[in-house]
């Protein structure tokens, strides 16, 4: 059928050979060649299970892929150059013969046919049939710089595929990609090839290493211009090397190498992909390259005004060692020191509070906030956990340190809702948000948050002037914590806490709002960096099919059901969760059945639908939505209840959403 | 009836061909070469001999018509002579890319073996246009009707331009000559193509009767790598061609590298009948391969991009250069002058034809490691070059002339153009593996072949039906063989034969009938006879009898053969 007259039959004749799936060697072998083998082995041929008599096989199998490749019609060309490579699964003698077919159609002039030749050499070396020799790298490296992008792309990632044994082939193989970068600067993709070549070819690659060293020693400053595609090119390969899989070799890469490929960085972390990122791979660079790690250069840029700090590169070099466990691990280390770096300089600008210069104190404590949300952005886990549970921590010192200013500048007293009341209420938000929105804190963190939620307390008192119930019970509540945590004896109070402890009891209410500057200075910022297994808990509330084009339709007057998708992180069965839907000034609270949520301890997903009581006479309106989770401040009620919501004081689980309603008819 | 085959040219040998044959009385003139080897009178064919042998009077009304399958020398130099000298004003048929471009190459032979040889000239310029003038155009597939009986129609064969297979009839007998055919495609011609055809005889061209040739892509590649290496390293590359087909070939093959690699350095064409010839291959476009059919309307692939004008003065130019020089085999001409300046440099490259005559300069450079050339007393030229060997045959091989043979499955085979020995082993092959008697006949031999005479008969449907249920049935047995033939015909030879009755009337057509439907249209009653036997075993014996009527004719049941 192969040598049928007509060109669509040849086409599906060469396109169901392909498709064979039992083939002998024999038959194979001689699909490729004209000449008729005569061996004794061909014997038992057999196609489909069945035995048949070689004569009747052998002959009509005669050649067909040589006259298929030589075929007048492109597309019988194409179809014959895909069944070649499909069929090299199944013998490896076959292969090595159809390689020798295949690269001669590179030579052929129809463009589609080159391209698939360069396509079935791709699934030949995907699946490790295909091993180039000498004879064939004219004709390789000859593609690698073809006029046509396309043919150079494909050919390129068969050649980062496949392994070459020689060394010689190596080389020419990387000159030929060298050559192809320096005419098309544009594809930077070569780089990622010649790193995968370097890492398949780990002891050829050593020794290019070795050579480019002798060549940077030997130039003098001016000669070797790193901007060279061929050092880059070169330097590229030489670090692949330590990545390669034979691992049983060491390889020696001079240090050398390492110090000139600092700047590739950008380039070496493309090729390696997703696996490692750009700052351990920098640190690795460097560690290798026998330079101090100055982290100032990379971290400094990012983290402010945090004082340069040095990282022990021999105790980071040691950690990556080109695992990505040991990648990870590094990660930690580095947000880890940032963030001690981060708490040295607020725990600076604590100090300078008192020395009159609190704008500028201010300025700093904003920009760590800024620079811990950013690596809070980039982390999970519970060391997200603890970059969040930070920036709630630094959002507090900011607020104290705003209310003690306002303090200090104006003592008299004011009627009605000021400043100093919102600044008061954030601060108190934001300390139960610490103390509800994080579950397991450990003992540090707890006596952490209950002291600055002592300290809330205390400038509380300050503004209201008088002895506020409330606000004394809470102190008390404060107190008898801090006492309990601290009654095994594994840590002490805090002089601040003592001191508290010491004018609460002596006269409760009088004897602190008069101290209360001196109390305020016996208060040592001491931010902690142990976090255990901190966990945060948080929500996301969504509603299906609602934007204020899509808006839900209702009736006035009646109840609408609106339906959401919950989804709850870290949240267990003994909090208790509220929906608060507001329209305008009136508010509407649901209690949510924790039993309705499904999923697993960390996640927990439930779509619900909520009836809305009671909807306002209007054309439209916008609900408020959040999720809200109640947190027993002791027995002291905060909130004054009242309609039927929730009893004890709240923190806010999710962002405010909006959900926008339209009368039915309006639309 | 039979087929008459005499061969006057290339039986046993390469070069004059030149086949008669006679099909149901009707005298066809395959080919009119001459031989290139010899210059003597067995130049050409023995035409008066042939005369001779047929007991005509002249060549007109001897041969019913000439046809001349392709421009090359061997199959088309003797027709001015045949035409002019020995009077032949008949039908002379050929395809238009072969009438364009005879009149070039016989001239330049004329020229050459005028100037060179100091011959006396067998033709004229002026005989050669004379000759031209009586030519008929031939076009692919089109059927020509010599006279009444004898029709000829021309296929597509690739080997050069215009190259063609003729297929003739006369009567029942029909036959094929090849010509010279190329069975794998090249850069600018197809391979051949043909129908299914009922065939009495194939003559076909057995050039490379022995060799199975090995993938040409290997070969360009190999000349490819050699030009490139040396133009990179400045060298200058002689191509030494032949003016049409090779010089197009590799010209092609080096434009499109020059394109997919982004050379720039010039390509250059010596001789004018080049820059003709690919004027002549630029207007036959649709004679040649798929691919340049296909992309010469947004290309023409003889406009070659990276060809440059050429001036003589040239050769002495500094910097890498490719040049094709005219003649293929460096036998004088501008090839040879370019061989003289740039032979001595060992950074030049020489690709030479895969053959070259004995006692060209070609010759003595393709035996060995020549490193001097004697050209005559005064001029010595050391060879310092590299030389490359690159043999692009346009004919078809051992295995192309197997398949076609198959494909077309005549009754019989005769080989030409080939070498003796090489046919006795095709002739072998094509006897035990295809089982077709086949013949390899010396020149001024005849072979005469025994053609089927096909009787026209009309039958009943239900004779057919009874057939094609008998067939359906045997075709179920065999369904476990794989089948190569597809069998449309009741009559295949490898089938079982349907059994019917043959009715034979005076006046009448013949007719095959079944056995039932046979009273009915002899309008007859049927007759038993029983034989009683003696003994308790009773044989019973039903005849058909029919007597009667006395013009009733023969009346049998045979196999319907």
């Amino acid at each position: 059928m192969a040598r049928d007259m007509c060109i669509k039959v040849r086409i599906e004749a060469f396109a169901a050979l392909g498709k064979m799936q039992r083939v002998s060697e024999g038959v194979l072998l001689q699909s490729l060649s004209k000449k008729v083998i005569k061996t004794d082995t061909m014997s038992g041929c057999i196609i489909n299970g069945q035995k048949l008599p070689p004569k009747l096989i052998i002959p009509c199998a005669a050649g067909i892929f040589a006259h298929g490749i030589e075929d007048e019609f492109y597309q019988v060309r194409s179809a014959a150059c895909t069944s070649l490579g499909a069929l090299a699964k199944f013998s490896s003698q076959y292969a090595e013969k159809a390689l020798d077919l295949l690269m001669d159609m590179m030579n052929d002039d129809t463009e589609a046919v080159r391209l698939q030749t360069l396509q079935a050499l791709f699934h030949m070396a995907t699946y490790g049939y295909l091993s180039m020799q000498e004879k064939h790298m004219h004709m390789f490296l000859g593609l690698l710089v073809d006029a046509n992008a396309l043919i150079r792309n494909a050919a390129r990632k068969i050649l980062g595929l496949v392994n070459l044994p020689k060394l010689q082939m190596f080389k020419s193989a990387v000159d030929g990609l060298i050559t192809s970068l320096e005419k098309n600067p544009e594809e930077q993709d070569i780089y990622g090839i010649l790193f995968s070549i370097g890492k398949n070819h780990g002891s050829f690659s050593a020794n290019v290493a070795k050579h480019l060293a002798k060549e940077i020693a030997m130039a003098s400053d001016g000669e070797l211009i790193l901007d060279k595609p061929r050092i880059k090119a070169l330097l590229i390969v030489s670090i692949s090397a330590p990545f390669s899989d034979d691992k049983h070799k060491k390889l020696d890469i001079p240090s050398i190498i390492f110090s000139h490929a600092v700047p590739l960085l950008g380039k070496v972390s493309c090729a390696l992909g997703e696996e490692v990122n750009q700052d351990s791979l920098l640190s690795y660079l460097c560690h290798k390259g026998g330079m101090p790690f100055w982290g100032s250069r990379s971290i400094s840029a990012e983290f402010g005004e945090s004082e340069s700090c040095k990282i022990e590169t021999v105790e980071v070099g040691n950690q990556i060692e080109n695992t990505a466990k040991a990648t990870k691990c590094l990660d930690r280390v580095l947000v880890m020191q940032a963030i001690e770096s981060i708490l040295q300089t607020v725990e600076g600008a604590w100090t300078m509070k008192t020395s009159c210069n609190i704008c500028e104190a201010q300025t700093i404590l904003r920009t760590c906030n800024k620079e811990l949300k950013v690596l809070a952005e980039n982390s999970s886990g519970s060391v997200g956990a603890f970059l969040s549970f930070l920036c709630e921590y630094l959002v507090a010192i900011r607020l104290i340190v705003e209310i003690w200013l306002l303090i200090q500048l104006d003592n008299s007293q004011a009627f009605g809702l000021t400043s100093h009341d919102i600044l008061l209420e954030k601060l108190d938000i934001s300390v139960r948000r610490m103390e509800c929105c994080y579950a397991g804190l450990n003992r540090e963190l707890e006596v952490q948050v209950l002291e600055l939620a002592l300290l809330a307390n205390l400038l509380g008192l300050s503004k209201i002037g008088a002895c506020s119930k409330v606000v004394l019970g809470k102190l008390l509540w404060v107190i008898n914590r801090l006492e309990g945590l601290c009654a095994d004896g594994s840590c002490e109070l805090s002089d601040f806490s003592r001191e508290i402890k010491k004018a609460f009891d002596a006269n409760p209410g009088d004897t602190l709002i008069d101290n209360i500057h001196t109390l305020f200075e016996f208060f040592r910022l001491k931010p902690t960096t142990d976090f255990g297994m901190l966990k945060a808990t948080s929500a996301v509330l969504q509603v299906c099919d609602n934007n204020s084009e899509n808006p839900l339709s209702y009736i006035c007057g009646l109840p609408v059901g609106v339906s959401f998708n919950i989804s709850l992180w870290n949240i267990s069965s003994h909090h208790r969760l509220w929906l608060r839907m507001s329209i305008g000034e009136s508010v509407q609270h649901t209690f949510l059945e924790f039993s309705s949520f499904e999923g697993n301890e960390e996640v927990k997903t439930c779509s619900m639908v909520v009836p809305l009581d009671s909807t306002p006479m209007a054309h439209s309106f916008v609900l408020r939505v959040c999720l809200l989770m109640e947190c027993s401040y002791g027995s002291i009620s905060t909130n004054q209840g009242g309609h039927g919501g929730p009893s004890d004081c709240v923190v806010q689980l999710s962002d405010e959403l909006d959900v926008y309603f339209v009368r039915i008819g309006q639309r | 009836m039979a087929i008459e085959c005499l061969v006057l040219g290339a039986g046993q040998e390469v070069g004059k061909s030149c086949v008669v044959a006679t099909i149901a009385g009707k005298r066809v003139m395959f080919d009119c070469g001459m031989h290139m080897g010899y210059h003597d009178r067995r130049h050409y064919p023995d035409f008066a001999r042939a005369l001779a042998a047929w007991g005509a009077l002249d060549f007109t009304s001897a041969l019913s018509c000439v046809v001349i399958t392709h421009f090359h020398l061997d199959h088309i130099g003797a027709l001015p002579y045949f035409t002019e000298v020995c009077g032949y004003h008949g039908p002379i048929y050929m395809t238009y890319p072969t009438k364009a471009l005879a009149p070039f190459m016989l001239e330049d032979y004329r020229k050459v073996t005028m100037d060179q040889r100091g011959e006396a000239e067998q033709y004229s310029y002026e005989d050669i246009l004379r000759c031209m003038k009586k030519v008929i155009p031939l076009d692919l597939k089109q059927t020509v009707q010599v006279d009444k009986d004898l029709v000829i129609r021309a296929y597509y064969a690739g080997h050069v331009l215009g190259a063609a297979m003729i297929y003739a009839k006369a009567g029942d007998a029909a036959m094929v000559y090849t010509g010279d055919y190329n069975m794998t495609p090249d850069r600018h011609l197809g391979a051949a193509q043909i129908d299914r055809l009922k065939l009495d005889l194939l003559i076909t061209e057995s050039t490379y009767a022995k060799t199975i040739r090995d993938s040409k892509h290997a070969r360009e590649r190999e000349f490819l790598k050699a030009v490139h290496k040396c133009v990179s390293g400045g060298g200058k590359v002689l191509i030494p061609t032949f003016a049409l087909g090779r010089a197009q070939e590799l010209c092609m093959l080096l434009d499109d590298y020059w394109e997919r690699m982004n050379l720039k350095i010039p390509i250059y064409f010596s001789a004018g009948l080049t820059i003709q010839a690919n004027m002549y291959y630029k207007m036959l476009i649709g004679w040649t391969s798929q691919k340049i059919k296909d992309s010469h309307a947004v290309h023409n692939s003889f406009d070659f991009k990276h060809v440059c004008h050429f001036e003589r003065s040239f050769i002495n130019n500094p910097g890498p250069c490719v040049l094709f020089a005219t003649p293929g085999m460096i036998s004088g001409g501008f090839s040879l002058e370019a061989f003289k300046k740039w032979a001595p440099s060992e950074k030049n490259l020489i690709t030479l034809p895969g053959y070259c005559v004995a006692g060209t300069v070609g010759h003595k450079l393709m035996s060995g490691k020549t490193t001097k050339i004697v050209l005559d007393k005064d001029t010595h030229i050391d060879v310092r070059c590299q030389i490359h060997q690159l043999a692009f045959s346009p004919h078809t091989d051992s295995k192309g002339i197997m398949d076609l043979t198959e494909f077309l499955s005549p009754k019989h085979v005769i080989l030409v153009h080939g070498e003796k020995p090489q046919m006795a082993f095709l002739k072998e092959r094509i006897e035990s593996e295809l089982g077709m008697p086949c013949f390899y006949p010396a020149n001024n031999e005849s072979v005469s072949i025994p053609t089927t005479h096909t009787l026209k008969m009309s039958t009943t449907e239900r004779f057919i039906t009874s057939c094609a249920a008998e067939q359906g049935k045997q075709s179920l047995r065999k369904r476990n063989l794989i089948h190569g033939t597809g069998a449309s015909e009741v009559n295949g030879s490898d089938e079982a034969a349907a059994e019917g009755v043959l009715v034979m009337e005076k006046h009448k057509a013949p007719k095959i009938l079944c056995e039932d439907e046979l009273l009915q249209v002899l309008g007859m009653e049927r007759h038993l006879v029983q034989f009683e036997a003696m003994g308790s075993s009773r044989i019973e014996a039903a005849v058909e009898w029919e007597l009667k009527r006395a013009e009733a004719a023969d009346l049998g049941s045979e196999e319907n053969e």
